[in-house]
């Protein structure tokens, strides 16, 4: 998975053994200060429930910095999605050296048409994101793309600028 | 009376057809999807044109036609493909994310491993909700 942003770029692998659970690595650039933050990841599944059209899923997600404990997070996600609508959100508490961090977000998505197995498909999302250290909503659209294993996801800001998210499954 | 004699011979005709393909264990459609009635009282669904073109050049062949519940995008489809893509005794796989079913087929000789089947499925995050096996 990799990500370009506003303040960083990061890069993120990570093994699923299990539907349970997954690990990563991540590897994060900060954009202003140029340094890295290399930092282990542990994503559990704490819930699914599948229907017939419909999928949901509850994750707990955390990670530490590899240099510095000090700089770890904890999360709790979750989604619902049918092949037509998608909803999430995400609650994650961040700590850094110097600061913390609480972040909130939802997104919420519409498929403009139903491909089938291999096509290439589409969502149009809106996500609005707010963290109690500016305390500021910010909202925007992002468009998601993918086919087969790769996935890109695009999203504008005026504040933020472009963010890319590419993403492959192997 | 002439063209009587032609509609009632079109209608038996017709009949006869229906009952042959019937004799023969077939499936047939009607309505968009393919029904026919299994020995334990389910009845099949299937889009015709996907089932026609998943068992061209599968002769003497079983079907198992696998309703999977979550399976809503390429991701869980794909998962499905390639975990039964390993599995030696499947000799082709179709995921339909539209109606949630796998089609699978095996050599007629093979016995087909139900529980298998829906471990693999689970395995991959999603449920098995029936298997239904059936004759090319």
């Amino acid at each position: 998975m990799l990500n370009s942003g506003e303040q960083s770029d990061n890069i993120y692998w990570h093994y699923t053994p299990n539907i349970n659970y997954s690990i990563g690595l991540d590897y994060q650039q900060d954009k202003v200060s140029k340094e890295y933050f290399p930092s282990a990841r542990l994503t559990y599944l704490l819930n699914r429930k599948n229907t017939v059209t419909s999928q949901r899923n509850l994750y707990v997600k955390t990670g530490v910095g590899l240099t510095n404990s000090d700089n770890h997070f904890y999360a709790l996600t979750g989604d619902w999605e049918s092949r037509r609508l998608f909803a999430g959100f995400s609650a994650k508490k961040i700590s850094g050296v110097s600061y913390d961090l609480f972040e909130q977000s939802v997104k919420i998505g519409v498929a403009p048409y139903l491909g089938d197995y291999g096509d290439f498909h589409t969502w149009l999302m809106i996500e609005t994101k707010k963290n109690d250290l500016d305390d500021k909503r910010t909202t925007y659209p992002v468009l998601r793309l993918f086919k087969s294993g790769a996935l890109v996801e695009v999203a504008y800001h005026k504040s933020t600028d472009w963010t890319a998210h590419l993403m492959y499954r192997f | 009376m002439k063209k009587i004699l032609i509609a009632t011979s079109f209608l038996l005709a017709a009949t006869a057809a229906q009952a042959g393909h019937h004799e023969k264990g077939e499936m047939h459609s009607h309505e968009g999807h393919l029904h026919e009635t299994m020995v334990d009282g389910k009845e099949i669904v299937v889009d015709p044109q996907r089932f026609d073109i998943f068992v061209t050049g599968l002769d003497n062949s079983q079907i198992a036609l696998v309703s999977v519940q979550g399976m809503v995008c390429d991701f869980c489809a794909r998962g499905i493909e390639k975990t039964f893509s390993k599995d030696k005794s499947v000799s082709k796989i179709d995921v339909d994310l539209a109606s949630g079913k796998v089609l699978l087929a095996y050599p007629a000789g093979v016995k087909i491993d139900l529980a298998d089947i829906k471990k693999k499925i689970l395995n991959n995050g999603l449920n098995a909700t029936d298997i239904q096996v059936m004759r090319n």
